[in-house]
Parts: C-alpha cells; structure tokens; sequence
C-alpha cells in the first residue's frame, strides 16, 4: 500500500525529450491508467517507476521517499509486461515463487499456493511457460506480481497479446483483483475502453505532455482540450471545423436524427446489431451518429444534444 | 598414407625412355644452381632429360618411403644421409659406384664418403655437407679460442651486464654431440651399443653445465641468432645456415675448440647431402655421377652457396674454409636405427642438466634408463588367426543387423536421398573412417626396423598396466591421463569464464566502440594457433621473454617458466585460454540475441541482483547454446597438440603432456612405435567416445 507523487518528472535521451514535466499524485489504492497512442511517453514513465528507467529531472516518490536513485530491486514494485516474460527454464511455480525465494522469504510456498488458488493456477504449478495458453501466461505474470504483495503494480500492456473476447473477462478479473487487494496500481494501455472500464483515474498522456488527470467520467464528459475529446470514447468524437468560428465537437450520441437546425445526407450505416453507426455528411463535413432503433436513409434532419467548442488553434476547450 | 600415394603418383607421371626424375627439397641460390646444372647437362646430353621436382623436404622422406616401393618414386633424390640405415634395409635405394680418386683432378672428401658407407658399400653421391663451427665476433675477441679452457676463460672474461661470451644450444643432444666426442665418449660405444651414461659422457655433461651457466638462458636457435646479430654474444657454436642471416656484425669463423681434458678435438656431427639412386638406370647414374664432379661442384659452391663435398673446388672464403677444416674433424650423423630413440632421452636429461636440476651423473643415468624404457623389445608376435575369426563374426553380425534394419524399408523411394548423402558420405568414409579403421589395426602391430608383427592387444596392455614404467612416471598413460583431464577442465573453466563474461561486458549499454572491441577479441582466435603459441613460447622466455619482463618491472623475481611442472602447466593453459575463449565469447554473444531483455528487467524488479540476474537467468538460458560448445572446447582441447608441444614441449620431463602429444612422441621421437603409438590414439579415442556419451546424457537432462 503506497503513495505515488511525480513532482516535474522528466525524461530525455540525449537531445529528445520524451517525457515533459509530469506532476501527478497517485493516492494509496488507487488504479491509474496512462494512456495515449504509441510513443506518447506512456511506457517510459511506466519503466521510470520500475526503476528501469532513470529520470532526468524532477522527482519521484514511492509512499514519500524520493527514489529518483534507488535501484528497482529496492523500490518494492512489481511489473507486470506485456511479453508476460516468464523465466522460460522454470515451472509456473518457480516464476511465481521466484522474487520471495531471493529473500528467502518464509512464506513463500503459502503465498504462491495462495495466489495460485486465486488466479486458477493450482493444476498448472509444474508446468512449463512454453506449455501454457496466452491467458494462461497472462495469469501466471499477474500471480508473479501479486505473490509479492509490493507497494505498486505496475501493468505494461498486460492485455495487448490476448484475443478480443478473453481480453474482456481478463479485465473484469483485473477489476476483481484491486477490488480484493486494493494495491496501488499503474496501468499502461493504448485502448481507451480498458483505460475507462478499469481506471479510477485516467492520465491521458500526447507527445510526453499530460493532457488531462480524471475519473474516466470527467474525461468523457469534460474533456479539457480536443485530443482528450478525440481519444477517449468510441468512438470518438465528430469534429464539425465549419459550422462556427470554434471547432465544434459532437459526440456520436449526442446526434439526434428527426429534426433540427442542420440538414444531413446517409452515406453510410455500419450495423452492429443493437445499435447502428450512421456517417452523414452535413454541407461538406462529416459525421457519425449512433442510433438505435430504426435506420434512417436519404436526407434527414439533426440536432445535437450537446456540443463542444475547442479553440481551432490551440485545441483548448471553450465550451 | 593414401594422400601421400596419391600426390607421389600424381608428381611422377609416367616416366619416358632417356627421362631422369629428381626428387628435391632445394630453394633460393641451390635451386637456381640446380637449374643451371640441369640446363646444361640436358644441352650436353641429347638422349637424356633430367626432370627436377620440388618437394618439401618435411615430406621428402616420407614420400620416398611411400611412392618407391609401389614404383612410383623418382630414379634420384637429395636427400641428408641420415635415412640410408633404414632406406638401405627397406631396399628403397641402390648402391653407387663412386668416381675414382683422381677424376677431374678433385677428391670426395672422405668423411663425406664415409657417411655414406654402410656394409661396405657407398649408397649415395655426396653433394653437400653441414657441421657445426666456432663463430666469433672480431670486434670483442680478435682470436678464437683452440682450447676448452681458453673458451671457458674467455666466456668468463667476455661476460657483461647485457652480453654473454658463448652461447649455444646447449640442451640440444645434436650441438651437445661435439662435446661428447671431444670428451672421447659419444652415443654408442666401441661395441656399438648405446651407452649414454659413461664416463666420458659424463665428463663432457659437466663441461656442458658449466658452460651454460655462463651463457644466457634457455638458448634456441632463432635467440642465437638474435644475441650474435646484436653484438650480445661474442662467440657461439653454430652452423652454416646461419650465415644467411648474419648482419651487423664483422664476425669469423673457426673449428671448434680442442677439448683441454683430453686433447682431442669437439668434434660435431656433420650431416651430408647425397644424390640416391631409386632406379636402375644408366643415365640416372652419369648424370649423379657428374654431379659429384668438379665442374659441377664449382657450380653449387659459387652460385647455390654449398658447402661441397667435392674437395677440388677453390674455396677462397675464409668463413667457408673454416667449416671444411671443422669437416675433417667432424663425426658422420650415425645412421643406426637406434639412434632415432637416443634424441628425446638425450634432449630430456640435457634440459635437466643445463637448467641445474640434475648433476652430469643424475643426468647421464637418466639419459640411459629412458633409452632403455623406449627401447625395450618388441611384444611377442600372437596368433592372428583367432582375430580373423572375431573379426569375420563381428563383420557378420554388423551385416546381419544391417539386413534387419534395412529390410522392408522402401528403399527405391529414398533413392534422391542416398543420391544427396553419398558426396559427404564417402568424403567421410575417405578422409575419417578410413583411416580410423586403418590406425585401429595398426595398433595391432608392433613395428620396428622396417618391420610389422601382429602382436594382437599387447601394446594396450603395455599402455595400460604401464607395464616398462612406474604408473606416477610421466611417461605412463595414466598420469598423463590424469595431467590431461587437468589441463582439459582448466582450460574449459576458464574458455567459458572469460568468454561469457566479455561477452556480458560487450552487451553493457555503457560500452564504447563496441564494434572494435569485438573484433580485437575475436583476433586472438582469427591467428593461426601455432603462431600463437610460438608467440608465447617466446613470451615466457626466462631472459628474454615480456611476461618476465613485467615482472621485473613491478620488482618481482623473473620465474623460468618451464622449469617446474606448476608454471610450465600454468603457461601451456594461459596460452591456450588466449586462443580459446573467443570462440565461447562468440557463442554466448550470438546466444544473448536470442535472450529477451525483458527477462533480466523482470528478475530486476523482481529483487535480484546483478549476480543473481546472471546466474539464476541468463546462464540457465545460455545453457543450451554453451553446452555443446563446452563439449566441443572440451574435446579440442582435449587434442590440443600444437601448444603443449610448442610451448611447453612437455617440460619439465615430460611432465606436461598430455595423451595426443604422448602418442605423438612415442610415434615419431621414441624410435617410430608407430603400433603403440596407434594404440594410444584409439585409447585417446575410447576416452573421447567415453566423454560424449556422459556429455550426451548430462545435456539430455534439461535443456530448454
């Protein structure tokens, strides 16, 4: 159980800057997701607090002790990567055990028996990796970290390597998991579904800038500046650059088809079933509303519910 | 074997009527001499044509031996007259009729003739001779010394910080020949047995370890060469190949000094160069014949630089005059057979005496009792019969386990497949098992003056009940099995150590230049491994040597390297480690690629330190890649001929050799027991098979 407190946090390999002042301070307990495409610093700042990483500037503090130098082996984090990097040359049991067999620790074997129980292991403890499943592999990187019962969790990708629809049951479990061992976590990921599902709090990071800290509620629904508006929700959000002096941004629920100020032709309508994504082309941009029910076709009127205004040249949100 | 028939028949060709081969080993100016003489005799000559044919003289002799009882050999050869003793009873050469005194108005010097005289018959024309002589330098001594004491008292007087008065290769049985007759004594006695240990030989050992303490250390001939070239020695006993490479120097030379003791002259071996007759043929003979004469003597003296036999021809240089007068002196290189096993023993006990671990006496007996151990009698002959009839069943069973295996298999569908092997499978059968086979029933036979009797298992048994020697001698095969698995784990640790560790070094993200590190540490391997360790030898001289250097330098004792068993090991194992861990570093390098970064970063975060990360994870992991290497070094290694007998030379006593380099004394320097020698390769061999089999099982256990 710790406190997490990035204080100007910075990253430079010789002349790039990959990470620009980062201040952040993560509460015990809490599920942090960074998010962002790829090269966004993500991963780096992740590495920075496994220790794998040095910081360039500012400082970092693990449950208030500055650790800009301590090595990972001190910080008291576990990490869990997206190869899963299992010790190909040991069984499920001796990967799990392998932190506390350094420190001797004397609990070793209850503990990896435990989390074994948890995580639905018990029957592949003598295995090897190169004998398991992808989920099971995922499993058993997640059992690694949890036997050690560390400060942090720090989760590199951890889902990326698995399939749509296991994918979606290892992130209710994961949400399971910190509910039952409410550990301080750091969460890594570039899919904003599973920064939203899991996050109590989302860091959405661009070009090594935070550009926004918050519940994935306020992130969704009062997103400070227009590449939050783009990245989160999905998907993402219509932006109209000729209908006001302001960018105007809509997202596709907020479309109403029936009446209103704007006329709109279908172009095209994706299916899905219970729901429907309908691209309409007003004047000369474009725009995706998502409907349920009936299927409008031809020419149509549209509302929006709700609108946002975002400086065209800065992105800064104005309404 | 093969080869050698192979390339004999290949160099000779069918021989047409009038043709005249000439099998040769001359270079530089006797290679041109030759081609004049051979231009000339062929103009003058109409229905002969004389073909000279370089070969190298390594392979001279063994050629000869192979291609002349098949047919194939030449109608002449050059040749040094050593071998007559052996070639005679082989039948491999003809006696000569040699010119009359008197022919052309010169004279074939008679100890020269005399050399080649054996049960009364002459076998070869003399051509060239080459002795040892007294060579001095003008500048630090005006006048040679005729007198043992004279030299001593001059060595004395002439030494300085940095010069020494004479040096010589005085732990050589051939340059320690001339003191031995010069003290009346010599290899064999008046009734022409070996006898090493009497007392003149003894006298004349005492005479040689007081000289070479007053000489430098460890003298070779490349070091003479060096000191005398440099002014650091004034007078060294030498031969004529070293005027080729004098310089700087204004020297003489000068017969070797009269022995004090006894007033006979230090008299040397002198080797002679002959023209032997392989065929019978009427113009091979007149051409040998005019060879040998004046006219053509004249020739090698002027243009081929020769030391002749040929006594008519003017010899105006001083220097060259100086070893004609040595040559009246001078003792014909014995061509006994028994002589061929006097060298190591002699060289042995020399080694000892010259480097203070043994008085003359110790050193004479012990000359004597390794004689006596390499030349013990032959095992008794055994019964072939009852080893034809395990063979032809063991020959059946193998067929009849074949027919099994290989009935009902479809073979005409695997024809393509028998079509791809078959070039690498007779390759191997011509170039490994082959031979193999053939060393395996040599090992059956004893072979001793040209002569191979079927002596079924006795030479293993010899080996290995270590039955003409203590078991804790050097010479047995089990102490030197123990000093081979020694020096195998040794170098193995060591190869891996050092490899795996450069090898994590270059992989560390602060490392600079790390393309040129790489590069300089796989050189080491890229060098030939026989300049490698000549480079070491030279290294770990006792005077001379960098290593002893450094040593002083940081104010340590200079150490004679080669004159305990613990520093010679210790040399022989850092040479080899240089030529062998950049093979291992390659092999963990190349297995490091394959070993995801993100391991070591998980063991990282994990709590494990730098030594636990590499010995818990990577090294687990590099396993797979190291282990057949180990095997493989270990093996080399194992076989590691050139270094034990290039740097070490299995000093001291032979303490340092191991299996392959004991095989090949017992073959080529103990009096060719070339059976024995062949048994202790299929020992070697078995050891070997032993070793893979547990290897195979230890790698089987658990490799990922």
């Amino acid at each position: 159980m710790a406190t997490l407190s990035f204080a100007g946090v910075e990253k430079r390999y010789g002349a790039v800057q990959v990470l620009h002042r980062v201040d952040l301070e993560v509460a015990d307990g809490e599920f942090i997701v960074l998010v962002g495409p790829s090269g966004c610093g993500k991963s780096t700042l992740l590495r920075c607090i496994a220790g794998l990483e040095e910081i360039t500037g500012g400082e970092l503090r693990i449950d208030g002790r500055r650790v800009n130098d301590t090595a990972p082996r001190d910080r008291d984090v576990a990490m869990v990567f997206q190869s899963y990097a299992l010790y190909p040359h040991m069984t499920v049991r001796e990967n799990m055990g392998f932190a506390l067999s350094l420190q001797k620790h004397p609990e070793a074997v209850a503990r990896v028996a435990d989390a074994a129980q948890m995580l639905g292991l018990t029957h592949l403890l003598d295995r090897f990796p190169r004998e398991l499943s992808g989920g099971q592999r995922q499993r058993v990187a997640m059992g690694r970290a949890i036997v050690r019962r560390p400060k942090v969790f720090l989760f590199d990708e951890p889902l990326s390597n698995l399939d749509a629809s296991l994918r979606n049951s290892v992130r209710v479990e994961l949400r399971r998991q910190h509910a039952a061992l409410r550990t301080t976590t750091v969460y890594v990921t570039h899919d904003q579904t599973e920064a939203l599902t899991l996050a109590d709090r989302i860091v959405v990071l661009n070009g090594g800038i935070v550009q926004q800290v918050g519940t994935p509620d306020e992130l969704y629904f009062e997103p400070r500046n227009r590449f939050v508006a783009g990245f989160i929700g999905s998907p993402g959000m219509n932006f109209l650059e000729r209908v006001a002096d302001d960018v105007v941004g809509v997202r596709p629920n907020d479309v109403r088809i029936g009446a209103g100020p704007h006329e709109a032709t279908v172009e095209v309508v994706e299916k899905l079933g219970f729901e429907a994504m309908v691209h309409l082309r007003v004047g000369t941009e474009v725009l995706v509303a998502r409907v349920e029910g009936a299927v409008p076709s031809g020419t149509v009127r549209v509302d929006f519910a709700r609108a946002y205004r975002f400086d065209r040249a800065t992105g800064e949100r104005r309404g | 074997m093969i080869l050698s028939l192979l390339v004999g028949g290949a160099l000779v060709g069918a021989a047409q009527a009038g043709e005249v081969t000439l099998w040769h080993a001359w270079r530089g100016d006797e290679r041109v001499a030759l081609d004049e003489l051979v231009g000339r005799y062929n103009a003058d000559h109409p229905g002969t044509t004389v073909r000279p044919v370089f070969v190298s003289y390594e392979s001279l002799g063994s050629k000869i031996e192979a291609a002349v009882p098949r047919g194939n050999g030449p109608d002449l050869l050059v040749f040094a007259h050593e071998k007559i003793g052996a070639w005679t009873a082989e039948g491999l050469i003809l006696p000569v009729d040699l010119p009359p005194p008197g022919l052309g108005g010169g004279e074939l010097h008679p100890v020269t003739v005399e050399a080649l005289t054996l049960r009364e018959a002459v076998w070869g024309w003399p051509l060239a001779y080459k002795s040892l002589a007294l060579y001095y330098n003008r500048a630090l001594i005006p006048d040679p010394p005729a007198s043992t004491d004279a030299l001593l008292a001059a060595a004395t007087a002439l030494r300085a910080e940095d010069r020494w008065g004479f040096a010589w290769e005085a732990s050589s049985a051939y340059a320690d020949a001339a003191w031995m007759h010069g003290f009346g004594g010599g290899v064999f006695d008046e009734s022409g047995a070996v006898r090493l240990d009497s007392e003149a030989n003894v006298a004349a050992f005492g005479f040689v370890q007081t000289l070479a303490a007053l000489g430098p250390a460890e003298p070779s001939g490349a070091l003479l060469t060096q000191l005398f070239n440099e002014g650091r020695v004034a007078m060294m006993a030498n031969g004529p190949w070293f005027l080729g490479e004098a310089s700087g120097v204004d020297f003489g030379v000068a017969p070797l000094p009269t022995v004090s003791a006894t007033g006979r002259p230090a008299a040397p071996y002198v080797t002679v160069e002959a023209l032997f007759l392989t065929r019978e043929g009427a113009e091979a003979r007149a051409f040998a014949t005019w060879m040998a004469g004046d006219a053509a003597a004249e020739v090698r003296h002027r243009v081929g630089k020769q030391l002749v036999a040929n006594t008519a021809v003017l010899v105006t240089d001083p220097r060259l005059g100086a070893f004609r007068q040595q040559l009246d002196t001078a003792v014909p290189m014995p061509t006994r057979a028994e002589m061929a096993r006097t060298w190591e023993p002699l060289a042995r006990a020399l080694r000892r005496l010259v480097r203070g671990a043994a008085d003359p006496v110790e050193a004479a007996h012990e000359a004597q009792f390794q004689y006596d151990i390499v030349s013990r009698p032959s095992p008794p002959a055994a019964d072939p019969r009852p080893w034809f009839v395990a063979g032809g069943l063991g020959l059946l069973a193998a067929l009849a386990w074949l027919v099994r295996e290989v009935r009902g298999a479809p073979i005409a569908r695997w024809r393509f497949a028998f079509a791809w092997v078959a070039p690498a499978f007779s390759a191997m059968t011509l170039l490994v098992v082959l031979p193999f086979l053939v060393g395996a029933a040599v090992s059956l036979f004893d072979y001793d003056q040209q002569a191979w009797t079927f002596v079924g298992l006795a030479n293993f048994l010899d080996i290995v009940l270590a039955r003409d020697f203590p078991i804790e001698s050097p010479l047995s095969f089990w102490s030197t099995l123990v000093v081979t698995i020694g020096w195998t784990v040794a170098n193995v640790i060591l190869h891996v150590g050092i490899g795996v560790a450069l090898a994590m070094l270059l992989r560390e993200p602060w490392v600079r230049l790390r393309g040129v590190f790489r590069a300089l540490l796989i050189l080491p391997w890229a060098v030939p491994s026989y300049i490698t360790a000549l480079i070491w030898k030279g290294m770990f001289h006792r005077q001379f040597g960098a290593i002893n250097g450094l040593l002083v330098a940081i104010g340590l004792e200079p150490v004679s390297w080669f004159a305990q068993w613990s520093t010679a090991f210790a040399a022989n194992v850092t040479t080899n480690t240089w030529l062998g861990f950049p093979f291992m570093m390659v092999v963990t390098l190349g297995a490091l690629q394959a070993i995801p970064r993100d391991l070591e970063e998980a063991a990282e975060v994990d709590g494990a330190s730098g030594w636990q990360r590499f010995r818990l994870v990577t090294l687990p992991l590099l396993r797979p890649a190291l282990l057949p290497a180990v095997i493989l070094g270990s093996v080399w290694t194992f076989n590691m001929f050139n270094v034990i007998y290039l740097v070490s030379g299995g000093e001291p006593d032979g303490g340092t050799d191991i299996l392959i380099s004991q095989a090949y004394r017992w073959a080529f320097t103990r009096g060719h027991r070339y059976g024995y020698a062949a048994a202790y390769a299929v020992l070697i061999f078995g050891v070997l098979v032993l070793y893979g089999q547990a290897a195979n099982r230890l790698a089987g256990k658990k490799v990922v």
